[in-house]
């Protein structure tokens, strides 16, 4: 084993006899070397100096998989017993015409799916509102009622691991949808798992699919979380996306901190209503995405892990693993996707994989797909995104090894600066008074608004490369792909079914339950009751939530806290 | 002196995507000119009153979901039943080929896809301002 003085002499001997002569021949491409998101210098070699001069102590730092500080991942045995569930977004239509697109997806060997809703469901709205003209079951599925809850989980229950419903606004009024959908189709509540990001702080902060002021919002997901817990232990009731940050272009260390400071609004929240700190904490997970530097995404996935172990703990003082490991989503990002040379994006999204996957990226992945930049995802586009996984997964190795890249001295240096960096962030945000103070008065959304503007302007002066965008162009280009078609018709079946769910229900039944969610509200009891009373007296989602907003309002952020200001 | 540039930007609908409208901006900001923000959810008829309230000379309406197609042309529409039809109307966004060419046609003057550079925005309004006399006197 060499020691240190070895290897700093050698190091001089190298620079001095091997290096200058090359740089002297063959300058640097560029000057500095930086990393991408973080803008970090990145050395030209980094060597077990570096190590020493961070302190690094393997069993600190690193540990053993399985252990903490979970740097090394959850499960001891890394990929080599399960693979993760595979899984991907979709929604677009009425509920009959999605689940048709979801048993494709389940026939495609996927594992897992992701509902997204239309907006006009997730802003909670009717489909026959004004505002929701041209959108209904557009960006995803449009669901006004119980009917169509029911007819879109006519899936295959037996192929699905995980269901993640998004549906962060009136998230408990989708969980009672969803219940109650479940129990007339007989499907047994505890053979998959149900995933609610029920992610109210991150729309908030640069989403927009909110309907309340912030802390009615916040009190609505800790409802839906807290029956979820007594009611079905085996369900994920909480995700903090900081996916969406990414997607909203915050660096890792942004991503990370903002998303532990929203962990704790939430963490503090449900612990106020009785719950201890070694119930609750294995509820939560994450859902991240990664970006192109492939550096970057394996230290903020490690670093990840091992800040929330940290956190749980020296803050809340955790005492059972569980508690402790992070229990995380990883996708690819949507962020780095081009509109132009689409296909280009499969290579994107084979690197991001690989990212996703040497970093331990988690239990679940999840594949955006090539053709997203155009409009939601086409069949094909569908089928090469699940193969883009198996790849992954069959073909590269990766996944035969645990945290491959540990010891590595740019892994290790760069998981200790994310680390150390996310610290740094966190105690800033503390001392503002936590996140939903920052989101107030609109911290979090001008950080983000600064980086917008940083990335693009990097792209447009070329500073930062996009082949396909600003390296590689070519002129006169056209779309070389088949993109996916809405159809018209979505929206005029949608509001005659609803027309029709509105004549023949019991209307003296449904106001009544109406009247009981908007008590409820004012009382303070648990909402997911109420709300499953009024799904199951064909109220329509609509209406849930206009009960809702007759008793909390409705959130309309003032310029200061819209980032642009 | 010729007065700045007034900008208003806007979201239309549901549609929450506000990273363009951000980016924009700031863009045009740095650019020198007056930027408004609509924030979320506006109907046409709300862009409209802000655009004449406001006295801006460019509207720059944002959509990456449905809006386009039946807000964009609305607000036109009643910018000029209350003779405020002398304003430039562009849109922006995830707005197909096909859709774009129809915008033109109701008389949205330029309609910019997603990856056009800030530049060649703040290009084509400094072109129609001068175009238009070099801005208005105050």
């Amino acid at each position: 084993m060499s020691d240190a003085k070895s290897i700093e002499q050698g190091r001089e001997a190298w620079q001095r006899d091997t290096l200058e002569p090359r740089l002297a021949e063959a300058p640097e491409r560029k000057h500095p070397f930086t990393t991408q998101a973080m803008g970090w210098p990145v050395d030209r070699l980094y060597t077990p100096q570096n190590l020493d001069a961070i302190g690094f102590d393997y069993v600190r730092d690193v540990g053993f998989p399985g252990e903490y500080p979970y740097t090394r991942g959850t499960d001891p045995n890394g990929y080599r017993s399960d693979l993760w569930t595979m899984m991907q977004v979709s929604g677009f239509g009425t509920g009959e015409d999605w689940a048709e697109r979801g048993r494709y997806m389940l026939d495609q060997g996927l594992t897992g799916l992701f509902l997204e809703y239309d907006l006009p469901t997730t802003n909670g709205l009717d489909s026959d509102h004004p505002l929701a003209v041209g959108e209904v079951g557009r960006a995803g599925i449009a669901v006004d009622s119980l009917d169509d809850m029911e007819a879109l989980l006519d899936l295959p229950f037996d192929k699905l691991q995980r269901l993640t419903s998004i549906c962060n606004g009136p998230q408990t009024v989708n969980l009672a949808m969803i219940l109650a959908a479940l129990k007339r189709r007989g499907i047994d509540p505890g053979s998959f798992t149900l995933q609610m990001p029920n992610a109210i702080l991150i729309e908030y902060t640069c989403v927009g699919r909110y309907i309340f002021p912030p802390d009615h919002g916040l009190r609505v997901a800790i409802d839906a979380l807290e029956y979820s817990i007594q009611n079905h232990p085996n369900w994920i009731p909480i995700s903090v996306v900081s996916a969406q940050l990414y997607a909203a272009y915050a660096n890792p260390v942004q991503e990370l901190a903002f998303s532990f400071a929203i962990a704790k609004e939430y963490l503090d929240a449900a612990l106020a209503r009785g719950f201890d700190i070694d119930t609750l904490a294995p509820y939560f997970s994450f859902i991240t995405g990664i970006d192109m530097d492939f550096f970057e995404a394996v230290g903020k996935l490690r670093a990840y892990r091992k800040v929330w172990a940290r956190i749980m703990r020296e803050e809340y003082g955790a005492k059972r693993p569980e508690s402790e490991q992070l229990s995380l989503t990883a996708s690819p990002g949507t962020m780095s996707l081009t509109l132009q040379q689409p296909l280009n994006n499969i290579a994107r999204l084979g690197i991001q994989m690989l990212a996703c996957v040497i970093g331990n990226g988690g239990h679940a992945m999840n594949t955006p797909l090539h053709d997203e930049a155009h409009a939601l995802p086409t069949e094909d586009a569908i089928a090469v995104g699940a193969a883009v996984q198996n790849i992954v997964a069959h073909e590269t190795g990766v996944a035969d090894t645990v945290d491959p890249l540990a010891g590595s001295y740019y892994v290790e240096t760069m998981t200790r600066r994310i680390e150390d960096a996310v610290f740094e962030e966190l105690a800033k945000i503390e001392s503002m008074g936590g996140a939903l103070a920052a989101i107030k008065t609109g911290y979090f959304q001008k950080e983000l608004a600064r980086q917008q503007y940083e990335r693009t302007r990097a792209i447009e002066d070329g500073s930062r490369v996009l082949v396909g965008v600003n390296h590689s162009v070519r002129e006169g280009e056209k779309r070389n792909i088949e993109i996916h078609k809405h159809d018209p018709d979505v929206e005029h079946r949608q509001i005659r079914k609803l027309e029709r769910l509105r004549a023949e229900r019991d209307g003296i039944a449904t106001r009544r339950a109406l009247d009981r969610l908007r008590d409820a509200a004012r009382s303070g009891e648990n909402l997911v009751p109420p709300c499953l009373e009024a799904v199951n007296a064909y109220a329509t989602h609509g209406e849930m939530c206009g009960a809702l907003r007759d008793v909390f309002g409705e959130y309309h952020p003032d310029s200061l806290t819209t980032g642009i200001s | 002196m010729a007065r700045r540039t007034r900008v208003l930007l806007a979201k239309l609908g549901l549609d929450a995507h506000t990273i363009g409208v951000n980016v924009i901006a700031q863009a045009l900001r740095d650019a020198g000119m007056e930027v408004i923000y609509s924030g979320l959810k506006q109907t046409p008829e709300m862009v409209a009153n802000t655009a004449i309230q406001e006295d801006v000379d460019v509207i720059g309406m944002s959509s990456l979901s449905a809006a386009h197609m039946t807000h964009f042309p609305r607000v036109v529409e009643l910018l000029r039943e209350r003779g405020a039809g002398d304003k430039l109307v562009i849109g922006g966004g995830v707005i197909p080929d096909e859709d774009s060419a129809a915008l033109l046609e109701k008389g949205i003057e330029r309609v910019f896809t997603m990856g056009t550079a800030t530049t060649e925005i703040i290009a084509y309004i400094e072109a129609w301002q001068a175009g238009r006399g070099a801005g208005r006197d105050t």
